[in-house]
């Protein structure tokens, strides 16, 4: 039993009685932080969450955008970080299946997912490299046997992480407007449990169980059927195209604890329930355990008696099992029975509604010196400090990552991961652009400024392919937040995210909070993940092959920002510095540069330059185009620097263009007319990524022998070390 | 020193579900009607050739092993391990 006393009291004060057994169960997993966001809820209403393209529906577990013609875009983000830390390949592909069903449940069909995963030093760390491999091998499974593209993600890897795991899961989905699921209920309206049975799976996942259930064979574990979530995602849809479908949950955290309660609760009414009609998996199942099983693949739906014949052909023609357990009722109370015995009767509003938490919260101690500058000699040779980057784990490709991915299935992955932002073609002639992005070493130096870097990074990559950001999608992820110190950081990223997305009017349209993750060491690095999503209206950036002579200009200034930079951290192995800080005006007036740059035709390819700097974003370049480039340092627009924080500054708001000669004329005249910082800091050609300072080489690199060697560490290092 | 043939068996925890023995029952023997049949479950099976003293010295040396370089996750699989004269 994980409800605290003074909860207990609290309950018991409401009802004004003793909670039964199932009572009691079922408030202490709808009341953990898990389900309740306790904890952060008072704060989150910060978040801008309206706009003119945001559709807002009660009872939504994933957030619509309109995108024209008739047609939405859903997306949401999860994590399962508890479950991926102890059994890395059933936690992660339960993850992408739970996303993937509140897309499902807005009555959209998911087109794709995204990932972004975190572990710890796996150069050293045995258990980090099982945590790694074996995700990555259970997102892949799972995606992959349904039929929807991975086509996105990140990978990081950090000591904070030791031991652990953070797994986030991004789904969006694409639909008919006219086909959304208007949740409501009627008088003599059905409760329908669908889908997969409910076992002993997973009980507890969401908080652990009482004592007394504590046995053997009863786990948090959950096992991943990607078949039957197939199953359910074409009978939903068909369901939905038939109209059968009054109100739609999918079964989370909690189990049908949540569901019901939240369900009856979103929609005002109440829901009398019997656990003995919901199909098992064993004969001898406790009620209690029923109640909060978390077993995965099945859904809650909610329709009227007419329709549900209709619904159960459909789910004998897929083979799914549906069970009707209970009915709507108008008194707001959820009420659970056994048989003819009830178990539970207690009002949805109790149930749903825990007492949110003001936590107080101090400025962490650290934060005092963690900004002191350390200054560092010049190296004698940044070729091979450079080639060092380039295979770090952080930095070096992720190939062998996406490369298990299915990447196309379905057809409208027009730009592949491996890139700044991959693009999906819709069904009325637009382009979505999607990313996410985390950088929890510049969120522990600054955790204000280092969330609003990953946003502005995610909207970089968005912009690289020609989109516009129209939405946002934002997880957090932090450690116990009763620490004061956790919780100020906590505040600061949310502030920080707050602000941005209110001047760029960008609003947040789904989101997680994800607490208590700690590992040996302590507390994880704040780690706020932010999803955007942009939207193309014509055609996208698609790069074209970079050839002799094009030239690379630069756009925004480099500065001294290099706290929480790779080259501070994996070569100088120093953690402290100033991290970059996102000048507002400065992003927006670059964004837009671009965005007209694209729209003209001007370039042939645009990328953003963010981990490991400009020396890195320009090596990607010429690794991906088999080309070389010779970049002149003293041409670099910005503060004037040392050469070693020129090339690995992690400044933001920078991207980098390749622009044919012939049309150089017309690329800076558009830059200058919108008064952005930028240079033409260098020429294609030859065969080495070179660099030079006042016309002395600095860095000399064979892009062959470069390249190699960055497509293949990570696998060297997962599979062969 | 004698050899033994050691097998293990890795499967999923009793109360833990199996998705590939389920589709198996259910889509493949029941729907060909054999229908005395009430439950099949997957299992993975390793068959180690060992030099080891006894049988009884060739079990735990298996399970150490099983256990040392995690052969299975103990959280989810359960495995048993069976000893036969080589």
């Amino acid at each position: 039993m994980s409800l605290e006393s003074q909860e207990l009291d609290e309950l018991k004060s409401k009802i004004g009685r003793d909670p039964t057994s199932t009572e009691l169960q079922i408030v202490a997993a709808e009341w953990s932080e898990h389900c309740s966001y306790k904890s952060s809820k008072r704060h989150l209403k910060m978040l801008p969450m309206t706009g003119p393209l945001v559709i807002t529906e009660k009872g939504y577990d994933s957030g619509v955008l309109d995108v024209g013609d008739g047609y939405v875009v859903t997306a949401h983000i999860e994590s399962h970080n508890h479950p991926s830390a102890v059994e890395p390949y059933g936690g992660a592909a339960t993850g992408v299946g739970g996303v993937i069903r509140d897309i499902l449940s807005t009555g959209t069909r998911p087109i794709a997912l995204f990932d972004g995963l975190r572990f710890g030093d796996i150069e050293k760390d045995k258990q980090a490299k099982w945590l790694f491999k074996n995700a990555v091998r259970g997102i892949s499974a799972y995606g992959n046997c349904l039929g929807i593209p991975t086509i996105g993600g990140e990978v990081e890897f950090d000591e904070c992480y030791k031991n652990y795991a953070l797994v986030d899961v991004a789904a969006v989905g694409f639909g008919k407007k006219e086909n959304l699921i208007k949740n409501h209920a009627q008088k003599g309206d059905v409760v329908v449990l669908l889908g997969g049975a409910t076992g002993r799976d997973g009980i507890g996942g969401s908080q652990f169980a009482s004592d007394s259930l504590e046995s053997e064979d009863r786990s948090a574990i959950q096992i991943p059927d990607p078949f039957i979530e197939k199953l359910i995602i074409e009978a939903i849809l068909e369901a939905r195209n038939q109209k059968l479908i009054h109100a739609m949950k999918d079964l989370g955290g909690g189990g049908l604890s949540c569901a019901v309660s939240e369900t009856a609760d979103s929609l005002g009414i109440g829901i009398e329930m019997d656990v003995t009609k919901v199909h098992t998996r064993e004969s001898d199942m406790h009620p209690d355990e029923i109640m909060i099983s978390e077993s995965q693949e099945r859904m809650l739906i909610v329709t009227n008696l007419e329709k549900l014949e209709k619904l159960k052909i459909i789910c004998e023609k897929f083979n799914i099992q549906c069970s009707v357990i209970g009915h709507v009722t108008f008194d707001s109370l959820m009420h659970v029975k056994n048989g003819e015995n009830t178990i539970a009767k207690i009002s949805t509003d109790i149930v749903t509604n825990a007492t949110l938490l003001d936590l107080p919260s101090k400025k962490p101690a650290y934060l005092e010196t963690i900004e002191n500058e350390k200054e560092f000699p010049l190296l004698d040779n940044y070729s091979e400090t450079l080639s060092k980057l380039l295979s770090s784990p952080n930095i070096a490709s992720k190939i062998w990552v996406y490369g298990q991915y299915d990447h196309e299935v379905g057809i409208r992955t027009v730009v592949k991961p491996g890139v700044d932002a991959s693009v999906l073609r819709l069904d009325n002639g637009k382009f979505l652009s999607v990313k996410i992005d985390g950088n929890p070493k510049h969120c522990y130096i600054n955790p204000r400024e280092g969330a609003i870097g990953c946003f502005e990074e995610a909207c970089r990559n968005v912009v690289c392919t020609g989109a516009k950001p129209i939405g946002m999608l934002d997880h957090l992820q932090f450690g116990n937040p009763k620490d004061t110190e956790i919780f100020w950081t906590f505040l600061e990223s949310l502030k920080g995210l707050t602000d941005f997305a209110k001047d760029f009017e960008i609003p947040c349209i789904g989101g997680k909070v994800s607490l208590y993750n700690e590992t040996p060491l302590g507390s994880i690095k704040p780690t706020p993940v932010i999803g955007v999503l942009g939207l193309i209206d014509d055609t996208p950036m698609i790069s074209q092959k970079i050839s002799e002579n094009d030239c690379l200009v630069i756009l925004g200034d480099t500065k001294n920002e290099l706290g929480g930079s790779e080259y501070f951290e994996y070569i100088h192995k120093f953690i402290g510095g100033k991290c970059p800080v996102v000048n507002f005006v400065d992003s927006k007036k670059n964004m837009t540069s671009v965005l007209e740059i694209i729209q003209n035709k001007l370039a042939k390819s645009v990328h953003d330059c963010s981990k490991g700097g400009l020396a890195v974003a320009v090596s990607e370049l010429c690794m991906t185009n088999n080309v070389g480039c010779s970049v002149s340092l003293d041409k670099v627009p910005g503060e004037s620097l040392s050469i070693d924080k020129i090339l690995f500054s992690e400044s933001h708001s920078r991207y980098l263009l390749t622009i044919d000669k012939n049309k150089l004329d017309n690329v800076t005249t558009t830059l200058e007319k919108n008064n952005v910082s930028f240079e033409i800091i260098g020429n294609f050609g030859g065969n080495s990524i070179s660099f030079s300072n006042d016309s002395k080489p600095v860095i000399d690199l064979l892009v062959d022998k470069t390249q190699k060697t960055w497509l293949s560490s990570l696998e060297e290092l997962v599979m062969h070390a | 020193m004698a050899t033994f043939n050691v097998q293990v068996t890795i499967e999923n925890k009793p109360g833990i579900s199996d998705p590939e023995g389920e589709t198996i029952l259910n889509d493949l023997v029941l729907r060909g009607k054999y229908e005395s049949v009430s439950k099949i479950k997957s299992a993975k099976m390793l068959r180690f050739t060992i030099k080891e003293n006894s049988k009884e010295s060739a079990q735990l040396k298996v399970q150490e092993i099983c256990d040392d370089v995690r052969i299975y996750n103990p959280l989810v699989s359960k495995v048993s391990i069976d000893v036969f004269d080589a």
